[in-house]
């Protein structure tokens, strides 16, 4: 797997340099622009990894559908998406928080909590991928369906919930009865 | 400096930097884009392990992660819209009381 080096470090780093662009943006646009560098970036690190089904479902749900549904919504907010200045609290809590995630992480892989096996081949094709999605997680593939079905229905009952009622159309009056005229 | 080394540091810090967006932010867009990206962190770990132990049953469950991706983003963008409407500041500090 070390001579897939070079083509991680690169990809490893435009996600990461995309995942701080995400951050630091001060617009949302901005930040889903890089969002969409980023989510592509990834696609081509599961390319790498030889997981093609995923990285073809990335390219799709994340970067076809998901990004592109961020800038809707950025398009469609009242102030054009402009953000107010990060408080103090809040720069001290992400600063944080961030350095605890990485100490812990560090600390887990030091002692060797996560073990690195040597790489073992397997049957990675997408045929495999699609057996086992048919197979070994059936119901959790079916559930998908209820799970995407629950979140469409839940989307439009929140955003109709506080919408202002229609007015109650008057009914208009016709001064004369309407004739029913016949053209030659 | 193995590669598997570097994709496990590599999400590792892809997890702190999302965190500490959702964290920073008081945009809630911004916050789910964030979010999105622990989101991407704890994927690129799975597919990983998945190409470690060769297992494609690893590989669907990424899959399954990823619409589980797009569920959340609905949830959360429509409930950012909502907030929206109620109140035109960008700030999730001021939405602080739950009614129905």
């Amino acid at each position: 797997m070390d001579n897939l080096f070079v083509p991680l470090l690169i990809g490893c780093l435009v996600a990461i340099a995309s995942a701080v662009g995400v951050i630091l943006a001060r617009r949302p646009v901005y930040a889903a622009a890089y969002l969409l560098l980023h989510s592509l970036s990834l696609a081509a690190l599961y390319a790498i990894l030889s997981a093609a089904m995923v990285a073809i479902g990335q390219v799709i749900i994340y970067s076809g559908a998901i990004v592109v549904l961020f800038l809707f919504v950025v398009t469609l907010l009242p102030t054009g998406g402009a953000e107010l200045r990060p408080i103090g609290g809040r720069i001290a809590a992400a600063c944080v928080g961030a350095g605890a995630v990485i100490v812990a992480l560090a600390a887990s892989l030091t002692i060797g909590a996560i073990p690195l096996a040597p790489a073992t081949p397997g049957d990675m094709s997408v045929a495999a991928v699609g057996h086992s999605l048919f197979s070994t997680l059936l119901v959790a593939f079916e559930l998908t369906a209820p799970l995407l079905l629950v979140a469409v229905v839940g989307a439009v009952v929140i955003w109709r919930r506080h919408e202002p009622r229609p007015r109650t159309v008057q009914p208009v009056k016709v001064s004369e009865p309407r004739r029913l005229v016949l053209h030659q | 400096m193995s590669s598997e080394s570097l994709v496990l540091g590599t999400s590792a810090a892809l997890f702190a930097i999302g965190g500490a967006g959702a964290l920073l932010h008081r945009h809630p867009v911004s916050m789910l884009m964030a979010i999105e990206i622990m989101l991407n962190a704890a994927n690129l770990v799975i597919v990983l392990a998945a190409r470690v132990y060769g297992s494609a049953d690893a590989e669907s469950a990424a899959l399954v992660v990823l619409v589980l991706a797009a569920a959340e983003a609905v949830i959360g963008l429509a409930l950012a819209l909502a907030l929206f409407r109620r109140r035109p500041a960008p700030d999730v500090d001021q939405a602080a009381e739950l009614r129905g």
